[in-house]
């Protein structure tokens, strides 16, 4: 039988390593794909994604297990790249250049399931309206596209309230609608 | 608020499946008598679905070993004390740390205030008194004067040597009454 989180987080706290390495290969990817969507470059987000389990690492002493591990990890996942999001403006193509080339990719082993001439067009006008949103709507709407977070984690990870999560996400969603009318 | 107004408020709630099943079923029952609510659910499942098409099914494997050696050589990494303190910093000002700092910022000037009100009381008062001497054709006249309780005295004397009819603030002369 697998050992819960809770179990390998105590494993770290008394110096195993390798019970870190465990936690790692359990969340690795599906931090890798959250950060992705929130900073659209796959390189930044590989070193965000180091840098969250590093951090992690560090601070898994004071982990008291009040919350659920991943939670805890995504929260600082998502606080890094938020950070690094404001700091460094990079250019709004790179999202779309970056997506663009991970559906290239795709296409080689999968049929695109944006192949239609208008759904491509929705794609397009879709990323660029993520690509707009703040980091913290953003951040709402990955976190519950992607993963299927429920509000409390996602308030959990993001430090606010359910209710703060609900309209953030109402805010996300109606921005985006407004953009993609046309297509819609 | 109407109540397709508020249908549409609550439709992304619904779909997340985060309502109540009292409220769910409310709006179940809503979408199949509003043709127009029933429009805004499509668009909102179309979005979604487009979502998740962008953001989750396109994304190549991240392998294991490489991206943990990354973390290990973090791990080893010695970092210099301006890079703990800028980390320090960002960790404690990210998220939930900044709704902190307003509630924080309010506690520590009241708690400024309280103490400055505090010494205020502590700090035995000064009451300050003016005394006048005044020439009153012939008669000397002293008036004392305290603000704290609105008190004023009067005095009327004799003046022994009759010869000092100065006014003004003389100490000397407030004495010999």
């Amino acid at each position: 039988m697998e050992p819960s989180d809770w179990e390998l987080v105590q494993k770290c706290q008394a110096g195993e390593t390798g019970a870190f390495q465990e936690l790692v290969s359990r969340y690795h990817q599906k931090i890798y794909v959250v950060i992705v969507g929130l900073l659209g470059n796959r390189e930044d987000a590989l070193e965000v994604a180091q840098e969250a389990f590093f951090r992690a690492y560090r601070k898994i002493k004071s982990f008291q297990g009040g919350s659920s591990f991943y939670t805890w990890l995504y929260r600082i996942a998502v606080n890094i790249a938020i950070d690094s999001q404001r700091r460094q403006k990079r250019n709004p193509l790179d999202f779309r250049e970056t997506m663009d080339g991970l559906f290239e990719e795709q296409n080689e082993v999968a049929k695109d399931p944006f192949s239609d001439v208008h759904d491509r067009e929705l794609r397009d006008k879709l990323v660029a309206a993520i690509n707009d949103l703040t980091p913290e709507h953003k951040a709402v709407i990955i976190l519950r596209t992607v993963e299927g977070l429920s509000y409390k984690d996602i308030g959990e990870i993001l430090g606010c309230s359910e209710g703060t999560v609900m309209s953030r996400l109402h805010y996300a969603r109606k921005k985006l609608q407004e953009k993609l009318s046309a297509f819609l | 608020m109407t109540n397709c107004e508020h249908i549409a408020e609550s439709l992304g709630v619904w779909l997340d499946g985060e309502l109540t099943l009292a409220d769910a079923e409310v709006i179940r029952l809503h979408l199949e008598s509003c043709a127009q609510c029933d429009g805004k659910r499509r668009q909102l499942e179309k979005l979604h679905s487009s979502l998740k098409g962008v953001l989750g099914s396109n994304l190549p494997q991240l392998a294991l070993e490489p991206f943990w050696r990354g973390v290990q050589k973090r791990i080893a990494e010695k970092r210099t004390w301006r890079q703990e303190v800028m980390e320090w910093i960002h960790s404690t000002l990210a998220g939930p740390a900044v709704a902190w700092a307003v509630p924080a910022a309010i506690v520590i000037i009241l708690a400024a205030l309280s103490v400055d009100s505090l010494r205020k009381l502590a700090t035995p008062r000064n009451n300050f008194a003016a005394v006048e001497s005044i020439d009153a054709h012939g008669r000397n006249v002293a008036l004392w004067r305290e603000d704290e309780t609105k008190t004023t005295v009067i005095w009327l004397y004799h003046n022994q040597e009759g010869e000092n009819e100065s006014s003004g603030e003389n100490t000397e002369t407030g004495r010999s009454f």
